[in-house]
């Protein structure tokens, strides 16, 4: 056996690590470095040209369209956020921890796992026969005696986008945080039980901040997916919700690859502070 | 329906897993104030016993009695049972400080803050860990971990603390200071102590009464004494693990075995007839010596040194380990060769024997 100096090791670092460098160099940071630049190139209406300008960066902060497209993001996003939270915790709750049987909390998360085996763009879509006008929803109710007409605020509307999204991304939430569940050790909540702490006081102190990790993990999933989602809404709103996503497709169809790319800078802040202000509630690094 | 003395019944306490019977209609009694070993091998459903008690799981038969109380249906959390766990089982997110204090805190009585925090420096200052209390438990030693633990259950002021094996993740050097540090905290609070162990020595040392469990019986309870001396089944013998057991037929007085015949003073009554001679009580002889019983030929196998005594393991004819303890206080220990035969001879007088024809 020989003994590697520092020296030595310290190139076997850098060759190791060097292909991954390289990958990321090539396709992320000069992608973004482009998009940054091309966000400052002066747009006319047929081309555009590499002379540099605040025109579009204006053009955006100064439009009430796009600031509002940038609001009804966050907004979305924050109420998505919320639901998938609500509905997910539970739900993982109930999978990662109170099932007793392994197997049938594996059995249980590939049923969550279902919907993935049909593309994204038919999950969304199935969503208007079971919204619309004469959809099962409103169907069922008027069936029932529930409501005279139909309800018609559940289709191209912001709802609608609200519990397409809510479905399609719960299970992001639900997985991570029911893989923190299960990885609590049972014998610490006995303790707690011993200790005399009912069943709330178990929750608050124990399981929730011991499962944090898993909602960190699970909200910078659904976060990132959301605030970069344009199909959803273009598919559910009847182009009535328009997201940051939105825009950029939009941009990008007619063209306007300037205007595309400060939405997407803007986009990209935007996520990069919320994943950091999520990273900042745990240190994943110790917790996983 | 109260009781006086005791801390604790069982009556009649059954556990089944779906066919497995872990706990079979167990009848036990725990004295107040005193420290209780229960002895069995893994399986015997000591664990299962210590979990009715503490209310994680509920006997399918049964009654438990707690001070004087059917505490059967009564919640883990509103027993006031202590448990320390085997794998300590501490918060991994809270400090040390908090750990101990979670009970105050959690209970469902309220406690008033500056008690919660007197209270708490008072336990971990009990079980010496003064100065570690803004650590979290990955950042304190195994034994330490294991003080939590202990902090954490004593500062409920339990009338009973029930341990799961809590000296099994402990190297050597710590379980004997700890087993001595838990006998002097269990007198100083005036607490019964139920301390399951698969290790023979743990529970004669440190219990002032043994329970020996096993199949999910309790087949024999006792002071340590009673326990090593007379061991009331040969189950309880070999779990002692100080015994050399043999088959054989006690029949008039006599114990025909491997060894030949023995007479026999007394007997225990027994379903087989068995015959156990303590390590410590069986000597070596060469071949043809004047001996004091009778004669067992076996080969010598290998030794081992322990420090203060050294255990000699035997090979007898139809391939059974025989052992000898001989004490160094007693002079030197003999020489012996590899494979070589010897004969093993002891008093008669000392040896116990179980039987059908034995007395109670």
């Amino acid at each position: 056996m020989t003994i590697q100096t520092p020296a030595k090791e310290k190139t076997h670092t850098f060759r190791l690590l060097a292909p991954g460098v390289v990958w990321m160099i090539l396709f992320l940071v000069a992608p973004i470095m482009m998009i940054v630049y091309v966000s400052f190139w002066t747009q006319t209406t047929f081309s555009i040209n590499s002379t540099l300008t605040l025109d579009s960066w204006k053009n955006f902060f100064g439009s009430e369209a796009y600031v509002g497209a940038l609001w009804t993001t966050v907004r979305l996003w924050l109420i998505v956020l919320a639901l998938t939270f609500l509905i997910g915790y539970p739900a993982a709750l109930y999978v990662g921890l109170l099932v007793k049987s392994k197997t049938v909390s594996t059995v249980l998360l590939v049923l969550c796992v279902i919907p993935f085996w049909t593309s994204f763009l038919i999950r969304v879509l199935a969503w208007r026969p079971m919204l619309g006008k004469e959809g099962a929803i409103n169907i069922l109710l008027q069936k029932a005696g529930i409501i005279d007409s139909p309800i018609e605020v559940l289709l191209f509307s912001e709802l609608s986008v609200i519990i397409g999204m809510t479905q399609i991304y719960v299970v992001f939430m639900v997985g991570p945080i029911a893989f923190m569940l299960g990885r609590i050790d049972r014998n610490i909540i006995e303790a707690a039980r011993d200790l005399g702490a009912g069943f709330g006081r178990i929750f608050w102190k124990i399981i929730l901040p011991l499962s944090l990790p898993g909602v960190v993990v699970g909200a910078i999933f659904v976060s990132v997916m959301v605030l970069g989602e344009f199909a959803t809404s273009g598919a559910l709103s009847g182009r009535k919700v328009n997201l940051l996503g939105n825009i950029i497709v939009t941009q990008v169809g007619s063209l306007k690859w300037a205007m595309a790319s400060v939405v997407g800078v803007i986009l990209t802040i935007l996520l990069g502070i919320v994943v950091a202000g999520f990273l900042r509630i745990v240190d994943l690094k110790r917790e996983l | 329906m109260t009781q006086t003395g005791s801390i604790f019944r069982l009556e009649g306490v059954t556990r089944r897993y779906d066919d497995l019977t872990a706990l079979d209609a167990i009848d036990f009694e725990a004295e107040q104030n005193e420290y209780i070993s229960l002895l069995g091998p893994s399986g015997s459903g000591k664990t299962s016993l210590l979990r009715i008690i503490a209310g994680f799981e509920k006997p399918d038969q049964g009654r438990v009695w707690f001070q004087g109380q059917d505490i059967t249906d009564l919640p883990a959390h509103e027993r006031g049972i202590g448990f320390v766990f085997q794998n300590f089982a501490l918060f991994p997110h809270l400090t040390v400080f908090e750990n101990v204090a979670f009970g105050l805190r959690n209970n469902v009585d309220t406690v008033p803050g500056v008690e919660i925090e007197k209270r708490t420096r008072d336990a971990i200052e009990m079980v010496g860990l003064a100065g570690l209390e803004d650590r979290v438990p990955d950042q304190v030693s195994g034994g330490q971990k294991q003080r939590v633990a202990l902090a954490r259950t004593l500062v409920m002021q339990p009338k009973l603390v029930l341990l799961d094996e809590p000296l099994g993740a402990l190297d050597a050097n710590l379980r004997d200071r700890m087993q001595i540090e838990l006998r002097a905290i269990r007198e100083r609070l005036d607490v019964t102590f139920l301390h399951v162990t698969g290790s023979e020595t743990e529970a004669l040392a440190m219990g002032d009464t043994v329970a020996v469990l096993n199949a999910g019986k309790v087949i024999q309870s006792g002071t340590p004494d009673e326990i090593y001396d007379t061991p009331a089944s040969p189950d309880v013998a070999l779990f002692l693990n100080r015994f050399n057991i043999f088959d054989g037929t006690l029949k008039g007085g006599h114990f025909a075995g491997p060894f030949g015949d023995a007479p026999v003073a007394t007997a225990r009554q027994n379903a087989q007839d068995r015959y156990a001679i303590r390590y410590d009580r069986t000597q070596i002889f060469d071949p043809g010596a004047k001996l004091p019983g009778p004669a067992l030929t076996a080969r010598f196998r290998a030794s081992e040194y322990l420090g203060s005594s050294i255990i000699f393991l035997f090979e007898t004819e139809d391939h059974k380990t025989v052992e000898v303890d001989h004490h160094l206080s007693f002079g030197d220990p003999r020489d012996l060769t590899v494979d070589n035969e010897y004969v093993l001879s002891w008093d008669p007088a000392k040896a116990i024997v179980f039987g059908k024809e034995g007395s109670k």
